[in-house]
């Protein structure tokens, strides 16, 4: 998906400057920024919830199916959804609900996707009585069984202590990696999402300026480094090159191995 | 005076040609409504139901007014369109966005109901010889329901359900996360009206039927009560239809063999339902 000098607003009246940005299938890329700096509107625009003011957005082809998953706490906890029931939501696609009854075929992939994201144990339980990293795998299954090409999850991390953060990120990256999937994590927890992004995008409102690119060329950005000050930036860019090492050495080790 | 004989089955059976159609109509609106509102109270939309329902009951109580002072519109002025005019009407009055008016929706569904409820009082007063008509309208006191009340009940029920049944992963999905929904290509706003306007409508043929007070109460009560006891979105609705039903026809019941008035039984019925749900709820913790 490529925006080019892509215009997001409200009623006509822009709210940042004209956006250019491209993602890629098998990238994930971290959304940042302050509350109210226009990141909500922006990923809306992409997704085609809001118009946009001006400017371009294009895909790589006609109804690139994509995939939207809202904050945990966005979702009501009174609705008695099941988790199973929640996945079953990602088969809905195009006219798909016209058809009354799911196939068998269907309720395997439901299945499946609650397995690959290491939830077939929750499908029988309610959906709001899970714990957030629970909440969030099973979410994830609802991505992967509606076979989107672009995702767009909005904090997937809130709440979460950091351990089960950080196996959350890790899930999104494997279903970047696994599934070709083009990701946009909108996120406030910039030091741990920075580890998996292939591109940063930096919305700041207050002095009307957008970064986008690749992490290091982002934290370079004079704009960014007055948002969050130098020693912040060093030690993303620290953290980042220390994981970048971690990589590389289980790469060779299970080289090794494999070897 | 000795005091009057209470009822007996036997009287109720004899009794059973004039009694089975209200019956059988408010059990259909019963399950159909009670199906329904599980929608109305998830979404928390309760008093626009009560505002459509109030809504309904003005447009019979217009009906009636027109049908004696202006004469000349003739079979135009049917209950059944004055209810329906005014209770769809309502409906998207109601799910217009209220911030355009300078208002929340709160007050702009508090604005309907009081409205209605007013001027449908206003009209009866000039309607004497409806008054009992209105009251029943509004209250459900009418023990009798015509045939053509039943057949329009029964009709919309089933399409009603038939439309549900059929379009209701769909539903649920844009009920509960419209963004999501839309984002996989779901007609999101298609759906929101289609299921409004079926509430709506519902509501409207209903009312007519039954009276605003029992149609509100099936709307709502049978809802919170199956919320209460069901783990499960589909035995939410399968529960929530089976307590409108019940509600329904032991109101009714209770009614005939009580002598109290027919839509406020129905009414106390489902609202001990949901009372005694509360209560088993409260146990189990």
């Amino acid at each position: 998906m490529t925006c080019r000098d892509l215009v997001v607003g409200y009623g006509g009246k822009p709210l940042l400057p004209p956006i250019n940005f491209t993602i890629f299938h098998h990238q994930l890329c971290a959304v940042v920024g302050r509350n109210g700096a226009g990141k909500t509107t922006w990923f809306r625009t992409l997704l085609g919830l809001l118009p946009s003011v001006g400017g371009q957005l294009s895909t790589c082809r006609p109804d690139l199916p994509m995939a939207y998953i809202p904050q945990r706490s966005q979702l009501d906890p009174i609705v008695p959804l099941r988790a199973r029931d929640l996945v079953a939501q990602g088969l809905e696609r195009g006219r798909h609900y016209l058809r009354p009854l799911l196939s068998r075929d269907e309720q395997q992939r439901v299945s499946w996707a609650l397995q690959e994201m290491g939830a077939a144990d929750l499908g029988r339980m309610q959906f709001a009585q899970l714990s957030e990293g629970q909440k969030q795998r099973v979410l994830m299954a609802r991505l992967l069984c509606s076979q989107p090409e672009l995702a767009v999850l909005d904090e997937p991390t809130a709440a979460m202590d950091a351990v089960a953060e950080r196996e959350t990120l890790q899930l999104i990256d494997n279903l970047r990696r696994d599934y070709g999937l083009a990701i946009l994590i909108v996120s406030h927890h910039l030091p741990v999402v920075s580890l998996f992004a292939d591109q940063v995008i930096f919305f700041d409102r207050a002095s009307q300026n957008v970064v986008a690119g690749q992490p290091e060329t982002v934290f370079d950005d004079p704009v960014f480094r007055a948002h969050y000050g130098d020693e912040a930036t060093q030690a993303l860019r620290a953290s980042r090159e220390r994981e970048k090492t971690q990589r590389v050495e289980v790469h060779e080790q299970d080289h090794d191995h494999a070897s | 005076m000795p005091p009057e004989a209470a009822p007996t089955w036997a009287e109720f059976v004899t009794g059973l040609d004039l009694f089975l159609d209200p019956m059988l109509c408010g059990a259909v609106a019963g399950l159909v409504l009670g199906f329904l509102g599980v929608y109305v109270v998830l979404r928390r939309m309760v008093f626009v139901s009560a505002a459509i329902t109030h809504s309904a009951g003005l447009g019979v109580a217009l009906t009636f007014y027109a049908q004696i002072h202006l004469s000349w519109l003739g079979s135009l002025a049917n209950p059944f369109v004055g209810a329906f005019l005014l209770g769809i009407g309502s409906t998207l009055l109601l799910v217009a966005n209220p911030a355009r008016l300078g208002l929340t929706r709160e007050s702009l569904i508090g604005l309907v109901f009081i409205f209605a409820s007013g001027t449908a009082l206003l009209v009866a007063d000039r309607i004497s010889q409806e008054s009992h008509d209105i009251h029943s309208i509004i209250f459900g006191t009418a023990v009798l329901v015509s045939k053509g009340d039943l057949y329009t009940t029964l009709g919309t029920g089933s399409l009603t359900m038939l439309l549900h049944l059929w379009l209701r992963r769909a539903l649920i999905f844009t009920s509960f996360d419209a963004d999501g929904a839309r984002v996989q290509g779901l007609p999101t706003r298609a759906l929101d009206g289609l299921l409004l306007a079926s509430i709506g409508l519902m509501v409207s043929v209903t009312t007519r039927a039954l009276g605003a007070m029992p149609v509100f109460a099936f709307s709502v009560l049978p809802a919170m009560t199956a919320l209460s006891l069901g783990r499960r979105l589909s035995a939410v609705f399968t529960l929530a239809a089976m307590l409108g039903l019940l509600s329904a026809v032991l109101g009714y019941l209770a009614a005939f063999f009580l002598r109290f008035p027919v839509g406020a039984c129905q009414t106390v019925v489902a609202a001990l339902f949901a009372a005694l749900a509360m209560a088993l709820r409260a146990l189990r913790r």
